[in-house]
């Protein structure tokens, strides 16, 4: 199965109990990190469609997300291992610090509308930063609700969305 | 506390979590942690195009204070 089919099977059947767990595991992995390195912070668990999200907020005491949320990332990344290690299954789950991913969603979900707007005008295809998947992911979103379509080209880590004109 | 750091990313991801040694040392160009997994775990915490050794090297000198903080990664038996 590819990894997108994969996807629309999950998306089918979201089982939440299961998303509850890898959850849990998340959280645990985290607070054991938080506690270790002297930090504080809150963690919140919820599950956002058919995706486990894991939020640390009020984070004191050091630095998880990095210049551009490289930290974050990379967090993330082993958090998912931890979770994998543990219910065998690949993880998608997403892990925020600090709301960092929200203003960053709210921020390209801008974006992606402005540039829309702009190929609207001059009927050029206008390319973008290099973006993580997550980051195409809103921006691709934005650009379809303005009613025009995208496109993702090149490769990790440089790959980058262009707007396309109608 | 780094050491403490890197062992505890590290356990969460091995099939072996008990095998998990880490060890610091100090060279001339700073400090190197050295972390010894089973050697059947030692292609999962490199991961594939070394992504999660990458990973790992980033949340450890994410913990650092600035200071630069080298990450090996060891299979048990590798003498050093």
């Amino acid at each position: 199965m590819t990894e997108a089919e994969q996807e629309t099977v999950a998306k089918a059947a979201p089982d939440l109990a299961a998303l509850e767990q890898e959850g849990e595991i998340a959280a645990d992995y985290v607070e054991g990190l938080l506690d270790i390195a002297d930090m504080d912070g809150d963690i919140d668990m919820d599950v956002e469609g058919d995706r486990a999200v894991v939020s640390v907020v009020d984070v004191k005491g050091g630095d998880l997300v990095g210049r551009n949320g490289e930290i974050l990332e990379a967090l993330q990344e082993l958090t998912r291992l931890a979770v994998h290690r543990q219910t065998g299954e690949r993880s998608r789950l997403m892990l925020d610090v600090g709301g960092f991913r929200e203003r960053r969603r709210a921020e390209l979900s801008k974006i992606g509308g402005e540039v829309a707007d702009e190929v609207k005008r001059s009927g050029e295809p206008k390319p973008l930063q290099p973006m993580t998947p997550f980051e195409r992911k809103i921006v691709h979103d934005a650009v379809a609700a303005a009613g025009l379509r995208s496109e993702s080209e090149g490769e990790e880590p440089n790959r980058f969305v262009v707007v396309l004109p109608a | 506390m780094l050491e403490e750091a890197l062992e505890h990313l590290v356990r969460g991801i091995v099939e072996h979590p008990d095998e998990v040694q880490v060890r610091a040392r100090r060279i001339r160009t700073g400090r190197v942690l050295e972390v010894r997994v089973h050697p059947d775990d030692l292609g999962k915490v490199i991961g594939r195009g070394g992504r999660t050794a990458k990973a790992l090297r980033t949340v450890v000198n994410a913990l650092s204070d600035g200071k630069f903080v080298r990450v090996d990664l060891l299979d048990l038996n590798e003498a050093r």
